[in-house]
């Protein structure tokens, strides 16, 4: 009842902000009508805690019991961690059940927790968490039944201690474990902390052998208070780079980094001889989508202030010969400076970004979660997510309000998956001091009435041999009639959030579609022909693709 | 005095569906407030039926102008929306389309809704979905014989209800192969045919592989040589686009294209739902073909032997007589279209048509279970109908939304006897042709057919000459 009041408050204070901001572009096509029901879904969260909380705020979404449903692993600062399976029925309400977190350690290493990812390191087929924290991070390895033991020990990692605020994964060429990124914020145990203080990043490759071994660290320096990172294709070269997002309120001298992970090689720093431009913003996440069909990725810039969309620059970055970005965002309408609603013209703080396509019309839409660090008085209080919906003519148009997710609250992480697996993608958004706050996607907004089915889409999981089982690094080209829609299968990125499982597209009007899969190892796959609104499995070891069915 | 009472009465009946007319000599097809709405015309209920119907076959029969919206000159014959990417489509394209000013303009023959002579035939293409064409070669596209489409409702209802069995026996498997935790499967069968079989497994992966017939969504699409389109509306809404440049609202309007008038035809919003309903109406109510009345003693004869014949030497392993219908309740929009046709999710109210109160369902024999008989002599799935040494009908190159180039739907042989030249592109004189033709499936009939003696092959023609499309 309470969380009802407040966004029924909230979007009356929406509506009066949307009447300031009357020339702003209204979306054409569907809204989708995001249905607030955490209390309602048993999902209680809050991410909570002193300054070294003011910042991640993020989570995992992944299938841990097999039920191809996403549950949830929800970071709390001071507050422990927490687990919550997912027990929707297909196309029903949310509901998911707390399940007590036993890792067979300390269970205060549940708390002071920043974030997670979820990834299969061994290659076991249950997906395992990297847990980043204030203090020492946590690999959990996945059994069955959503039970996870801690495997620091086991995988020979020392949990490269410090104020982890980023991470990301990939698989390199030839190794059996993935590399692990972790990106640091302030050292504050340096002199000056937290002025000029920003601890260096580090690397782990896997060494050699038949289990994970993380003994080796590599350092990334210098590190500028990583507070995403992602690997990323930027040039469709077949190696993916490290894009480093960073927090310009604590670096001397630094800037937004992409670094060079040539395979057994020592990372080195994109620079300017490289084509390398300096960009300094208050970089809290990165995330990469297709915007033009062009297979190049574009990426999201989250800060306080503009939001940047970079897009490889034709002129000089030509087809990825150098990594020079043009920021697109004035062009597109998707700036996100200040609130949209609410009447407050401070600048937003924004966190988590991403692409996905919420109305299913085949258009990439852009998710940015918002919230004022804490009380910063040059900042919007009441700074509301955005849900920037992609139009036709290729700009954005806000519908935050009208999709009902104004509401107020310290917006962090979020969690973009299809809970219920209705083919509609929700939102789970973690806030600082407050419960996290769920929205099931209803369908297209209908005024008063019940909301309309959206477009088709597709949801796609991709199997292929280990070591890499859930092809992570892979790139999905989805076509239907003259257009190619992209989908990049990643670990990092985000404000500490990342999700595994089915990879959502939407089809619009398309009742067919062709699906071709670039392999993590640059190996392409034959045309899969699949038919819209199911779940397509691509295994790389069978000639067809198959469709998946929820069990309940 | 006959003229001025059929104005009135179309006055009248138009009424009830908020229909405004223009003058009499008004070459408009939707002079101003003539578009219907469909809220309206469901709310409106069974006693609107008659003027729907009619509504629907005067769209059918009308020549779009103009300003009505005709023509498409900045986007593509595609299915999906899609813009030129540079010039401007002429008026009319015998390739590329537009290609005919009215659906009675190839669906005349012997009567409107029917087939058409191989003047008429149409041109599809794999990059139909995407670009311009503008080759008959069969590199390009693939040619096709007009189907007539008497019966169509009936059609529509029996593939509704063999999806719904398709997808049931789905659901079931997967739940057996949860429930067991071990590899289920089950044979995919609906009113007697069998569409191959599916395997579950206990993780809810079902493999497509064994699935025969269909498209794997379990959908039967009975529309169209290749069975591709779902429904009449679906259909309906891909025709006025290809053939007559009319853009539908629910599939190229503001809300899958930021756009009133995606073609730039200088008419926003050309075709209404409610527009796309009167013709769906028009179209599911069409009697289905009959069975020849006053044949001479020899022809009767001929084909009550040769109807035997047909039986025995496997045609109608395919060429099912009959396919049996639980309801004969036509609902507008149809249960499995997606978007982009109109859904049931979409509308106040659907819009029911009770084929059972139309004069032809007296005509339709019922079994012992109640389920109406609809003799269409068809199975609604695809087969190979190619082969090594038969492979005429194998003349085509592309594949048509998924659906190999030698694979076709089953034709229904009901009104056969009116539909001449055959073959899917209408490349065939003679009956006898036709069936030599066959090969892939449908081989072994065919030797079977080719091995009988003259009189008995005469027989077959006989019978299949009787089935025949006559105005009631």
């Amino acid at each position: 009842m309470i969380r009802i009041v407040f966004c029924i408050l909230a979007i009356l204070v929406s509506m009066a902000g949307a009447r300031a901001g009357e020339d702003r572009q209204k979306p054409l096509g569907d809204v989708p009508l995001m249905h607030e029901e955490a209390e309602a879904a048993g999902l209680h969260s809050v991410y909570d805690g002193p300054w070294e909380f003011f910042v991640g705020g993020g989570g995992a979404a992944f299938d841990c019991d097999g039920s191809g449903f996403p549950s949830v692993f929800l970071a709390g600062g001071k507050n422990p961690a927490r687990l919550f399976v997912n027990k929707s029925k297909a196309g029903g309400p949310l509901k998911f059940e707390e399940k007590s977190l036993d890792i067979g350690a300390d269970p205060k290493l549940l708390t002071n927790v920043i974030g997670a990812y979820p990834l299969d390191i061994d290659g076991d087929g249950h997906m395992d968490l990297f847990v980043l924290r204030v203090g020492s991070n946590l690999l959990l390895k996945g059994s069955p039944n959503c039970t996870f033991t801690l495997a620091n020990h086991e995988w020979n990692f020392d949990g490269d201690s410090g104020w982890t605020t980023s991470f990301a994964a990939e698989w390199e060429p030839g190794q059996k474990f993935p590399t692990l990124a972790i990106g640091h914020y302030v050292d504050r145990d340096a002199p000056g902390s937290p002025w000029g203080t920003c601890a260096d990043n580090s690397l782990y490759r896997p060494q050699p052998g038949d289990k994970p071994d993380y003994s080796v660290r590599l350092a990334l320096a210098p590190g500028f208070c990583a507070l995403s990172m992602l690997f990323t294709d930027w040039n469709k070269s077949g190696t993916p780079s490290l894009r480093v997002s960073n927090d310009r309120q604590y670096y001397r001298g630094g800037e937004e980094q992409m670094w060079r992970i040539d395979p057994g090689k020592t990372p080195r720093l994109y620079s300017r001889a490289d084509g390398w431009r300096h960009l300094s913003i208050y970089g809290m996440g990165i995330a990469e989508g297709d915007l033009d069909g062009s297979g190049y990725p574009q990426y999201f810039l989250t800060s306080m202030g503009d939001e940047k969309l970079q897009k490889l620059d034709p002129d000089e970055g030509g087809r990825g010969e150098a990594p020079v970005y043009r920021d697109i965002a004035g062009e597109v309408g998707v700036t996100a400076h200040i609130p949209y609603a609410g009447g407050d013209k401070r600048p937003s703080t924004a966190w988590h970004a991403e692409f996905a396509d919420f109305n299913n019309d085949g258009l990439s839409d852009i998710f940015v979660s918002k919230g004022n660090l804490e009380q910063m008085p040059d900042f919007a209080a009441y700074d509301p997510s955005n849900l920037l919906l992609g139009q036709w003519n290729g700009k954005f148009a806000e519908a935050g309000d009208e999709a009902g997710i104004a509401c107020n609250a310290k917006g962090r992480g979020a969690l973009i998956a299809d809970f219920n697996l209705d083919g509609r993608l929700d939102i789970l958004q973690i806030n600082r001091g407050s419960n996290a706050l769920l929205y099931r996607n209803l369908g297209a907004k209908n005024g008063d009435g019940l909301p309309l089915p959206m477009g088709n889409w597709s949801e796609i999981k991709l199997i292929e041999p280990n070591p890499n089982r859930n092809a992570v690094g892979a790139r999905i080209t989805i076509r239907t009639g003259t257009r190619s829609q992209t989908r990049f299968v990643d670990v990092g990125g985000g404000d500490a959030s990342g999700h595994a499982g089915f990879i959502h597209v939407g089809l619009g009007t398309a009742e067919r579609a062709e699906i071709r899969v670039q392999w993590p190892d640059g190996d392409h796959s034959p045309s899969y022909r699949v038919f819209a609104n199911q779940f397509v499995v691509v295994d790389r070891a069978r000639p067809q693709a198959a469709y998946w069915y929820p069990g309940r | 005095m006959k003229r001025i009472r059929g104005a009135v009465f179309a006055t009248a009946a138009y009424a009830c569906l908020g229909v405004a007319r223009g003058a009499s000599w008004d070459e408009r097809v939707f002079p101003p407030g003539s578009h219907l709405d469909f809220d309206q015309v469901a709310a409106a209920g069974p006693s609107a039926l008659p003027a729907l119907i009619e509504r629907g076959r005067e769209l059918f029969k009308a020549k779009f102008t103009t300003v009505d919206g005709a023509g498409r000159p900045k986007a593509t014959q595609a299915i999906i929306p899609t813009k030129r990417k540079n010039g401007v489509n002429p008026p009319f394209s015998r390739t590329s389309g537009p290609d005919s000013n009215s659906c009675f303009g190839c669906h005349n023959d012997p009567l409107a809704g029917g087939s058409a002579d191989d003047v008429a035939n149409v041109f599809v293409s794999e990059g139909f979905e995407s670009a311009q064409f503008d080759s008959i070669d069969p590199s390009f596209s693939s040619e096709r014989h007009t189907i007539a489409l008497m019966g169509s409702g009936l059609i529509e209802l029996l593939a509704r209800e063999m999806t719904a069995d398709l997808q049931a026996i789905r659901a079931a498997v997967v739940a057996e192969a949860c429930a067991t935790a071990k590899d289920a499967h089950a044979d995919l069968v609906t009113k007697g045919v069998r569409f191959g079989s599916i395997v579950a497994h206990p993780d809810g992966i079902v493999d497509l592989d064994a699935i025969d017939g269909v498209d794997s969504d379990l959908i039967v699409r009975p529309f169209s040589r290749k069975g591709v389109f779902t429904s009449l509306r679906q259909f309906t809404i891909n025709a006025l686009n290809i053939h007559h440049g009319m853009e539908a609202i629910e599939r190229y309007g503001v809300r899958w294209t930021g756009s009133h008038d995606f073609a730039e035809s200088g008419v926003p919003d050309s075709i209404t739902a409610g527009d796309v309903s009167a013709l769906v109406a028009f179209q599911a109510t069409l009697p289905p073909p009959t069975v020849k009345a006053y044949l001479p003693d020899d022809w009767r004869e001929g084909a009550k032997a040769g109807a035997k014949t047909f039986d025995e030497i496997g045609c109608a392993s395919c060429h099912m007589q009959t396919l049996p219908l639980n309801s004969l309740v036509f609902t507008d929009p149809a249960p499995y279209d997606m978007a982009g046709t109109l859904r049931s999710g979409e509308v106040k109210a659907p819009i029911h048509i009770d084929l059972g109160a139309l004069p032809f369902a007296k005509t339709l024999q019922r079994n012992d279970k109640g389920e109406w008989l609809i003799p269409l002599y068809s199975d609604l799935k695809r087969h190979l109908i190619v082969d090594e040494t038969v492979n005429a009908l194998g003349n085509e190159l592309q594949a048509q939304r998924f659906v190999e180039r030698d694979v076709f739907l089953t034709p229904r042989l009901w009104g056969v006897g009116s539909t001449a030249p055959y073959g899917h592109n209408g490349s065939f004189r003679m009956l006898d042709e036709i069936i030599a033709a066959h090969g892939g499936d449908a081989r072994f009939a065919r030797d079977a057919y080719m091995a009988l003696d003259s009189e008995k092959r005469d027989d077959v023609i006989a019978f299949l000459r009787s089935l025949v499309i006559e105005a009631q």
